[in-house]
């Protein structure tokens, strides 16, 4: 049983595509993440990003395609799935005016993980304090949401999906809008995260800061446009076919800047 | 006056306007932070066609309200996961329907006109026995739904996307939500009647909103604004001998009116707005 489970890719998806009324979002998706790792998806906005987050959640209904994720059907099994997934929405899906606490938003991650409304124990305020100390909000447990500024919401929507103690992280736009300094805090948990055997998929238009943090990254514009180590995919031909748009790509020593890419598609 | 207040034929009425107060307060409170409010109206609405057919058939009224209620809250529920456009557009059908359908058995029987005139304008000066173990029941249940469900509904409220994500049922959720404001118009249509029931149920919430940070400060605030503005609503009313949902729905209105220009919310954004026109003088 165990050897068969680690030899099952973490994520397989064949020939997925999604459509919204008659228009296709997604178009013959495949891919497979083998063991697990960190995967940057990058495409501008429209692309359907969010859309194959949704997809991977079961939360909207392929076309066609076949998804399995830790061995699961989705969008069948799509409840076993999801209690194994730590989930980070667009911040700007929130309304920040909600009276909630910021422990009361990290505890919501403990909360998705109980079966038919058990109380939260003393272990999970424990898992959620830490999870808050991991992106550096631990000073702010007892402000309310609406207090913080976006960059510091961001970290707490994160700290809500570490504490559900995820084998895959999704990750909708965590780095739009936050300044350089939270964007290190947030890549840097992430990648220990992935360290840690925690597979993490995170959508973004801005691939500056991930080249180094992802160990692949997928170009994404309605279908896949290539997926790679970023070393043989970050290319002006390829970038420039995903976001539709010049895009130069500069080699600064060992470092890769692109520019270009991250104004509005 | 002040015998017939504390005359026993005041218990029942007493004791109906604080349960409709508390069941409000809470109920409204999800109501409003969901932005289920013109769901809500028309599911109080469909509570009046119910006790309507149910008068002519013989039937409890109540239970009628409660037995259409909960099935026209299943279809609003349905309907408002999907698509909001047209969610919106199948509440007012909803709305409209259920009032067609109280009208036209009212017509039948035209000898009903004053138990209908109940049904819309409330009359809890005459509420039974029956009705005030009926109200008892129907709050329990609320009461025992929202403290076993607390946390999940907390979390959908927050954002139910990433609670569906996340592993939740979240459309079970959202039902019990809806089927919470069916019960609660049971008990609006007795108490304030249901062109009132709708202020009983968002005024309080909203008013106890602009003072909170927090989800149980804002219960317990929500109550405590719907318990003062009833029970003087109704102590008011028998004063003066005018309808009591009126002045319930006077006295809800007002603390709600009021807390809107003593919002610490409202005032932190205006001087806000008065510092930044400051430094922008000093620059
Ligand atoms: N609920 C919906 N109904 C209809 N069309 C939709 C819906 N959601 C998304 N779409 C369409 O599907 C396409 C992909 O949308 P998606 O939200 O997945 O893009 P995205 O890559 O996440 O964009 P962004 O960077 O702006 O977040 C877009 O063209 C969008 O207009
Ligand atoms: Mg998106």
């Amino acid at each position: 049983m165990e050897v068969e489970g680690s030899m099952n890719p973490v994520v397989s998806v064949k020939n997925l595509s999604v459509a919204y009324e008659d228009k296709l979002a997604l178009e013959d998706i495949t891919f497979e993440l083998k063991e697990q790792a960190f995967l940057s998806i990058i495409g501008p906005n429209g692309s359907g990003k969010t859309t194959l987050l949704k997809a991977l959640l079961g939360m909207v209904r392929p076309v066609t395609g076949i998804i399995r994720i830790l061995g699961y059907e989705v969008p069948s099994e799509r409840y076993e799935v999801r209690k194994q997934i730590g989930y980070v929405p667009q911040r700007e899906r929130i309304d920040p005016t909600k009276p909630v606490l910021v422990k009361d938003v990290v505890l919501m991650g403990r909360i998705a993980k109980k079966g038919w409304s058990r109380r939260l124990t003393e272990k999970d305020h424990d898992v959620a304090r830490r999870a808050l100390e991991m992106v550096e909000m631990n000073d702010f447990w007892d402000e309310p949401y609406a207090h913080l500024s976006g960059g510091q919401q961001q970290r707490v929507l994160i700290a809500r999906a570490l504490a559900t103690e995820p084998k895959l992280l999704l990750l909708d736009e965590p780095l739009s809008g936050v300044d350089a300094a939270t964007q290190d805090v947030i890549l840097n948990v992430l990648r220990e995260e992935a360290d840690r055997g925690v597979t993490v998929i995170m959508v973004t238009h801005d691939l500056n800061p991930l080249i180094e943090v992802s160990d692949y990254v997928m170009l994404l514009n309605r279908t896949i446009i290539a997926m790679g180590r970023s070393r043989d995919i970050l290319n002006e031909y390829l970038l420039s076919r995903t976001f539709m748009r010049r895009v130069s790509v500069i080699m600064a020593g060992e470092k890769i800047v692109i520019s270009g890419a991250d104004h509005h598609a | 006056m002040l015998e017939l207040l504390l005359h026993s034929s005041m218990l029942s009425p007493l004791v109906a306007v604080i349960v409709a107060s508390i069941v409000s307060s809470i109920v409204g409170s999800f109501t409003v932070l969901r932005g289920l409010s013109t769901l809500s109206a028309a599911i109080t609405h469909s509570s009046f066609a119910g006790a309507s057919i149910a008068v002519i058939c013989g039937a409890n009224p109540l239970l009628g309200a409660l037995a259409m209620s909960l099935g026209f809250s299943g279809i609003t529920a349905y309907v408002s996961q999907g698509n909001e456009r047209k969610a919106d557009v199948i509440i007012g059908m909803i709305f409209g329907f259920s009032t067609a359908l109280a009208v036209l058995f009212l017509s039948i029987a035209r000898t009903y006109t004053a138990t209908a005139w109940s049904f819309i304008v409330g009359d809890v000066l005459g509420v039974s026995l029956i009705d005030l173990c009926t109200l008892i029941i129907v709050a329990t249940v609320t009461l025992c739904i929202v403290a076993l469900l607390y946390d999940e509904f907390k979390f959908i409220t927050f954002d139910i996307e990433a609670a569906e994500a996340m592993g939740l049922r979240t459309s079970l959720y959202h039902y019990l939500m809806v089927a919470l404001i069916a019960l609660f118009s049971v008990v609006a249509i007795k108490v304030v009647g249901i062109i009132l029931a709708i202020v009983l149920l968002i005024a309080p919430a909203a008013a106890a909103y602009e003072f909170s940070h927090n989800l149980e400060k804002m219960l317990l605030l929500s109550i405590l604004i719907a318990l003062v503005s009833g029970v003087t609503g109704f102590i008011l009313s028998i004063f003066f001998n005018v309808a009591t949902s009126a002045l319930i729905g006077i006295m809800t209105s007002t603390a709600y009116l009021l807390s809107l220009l003593a919002s610490p919310k409202r005032r932190k954004c205006k001087e806000f707005i008065k510092f930044r026109r400051r430094v922008v003088k000093e620059l």
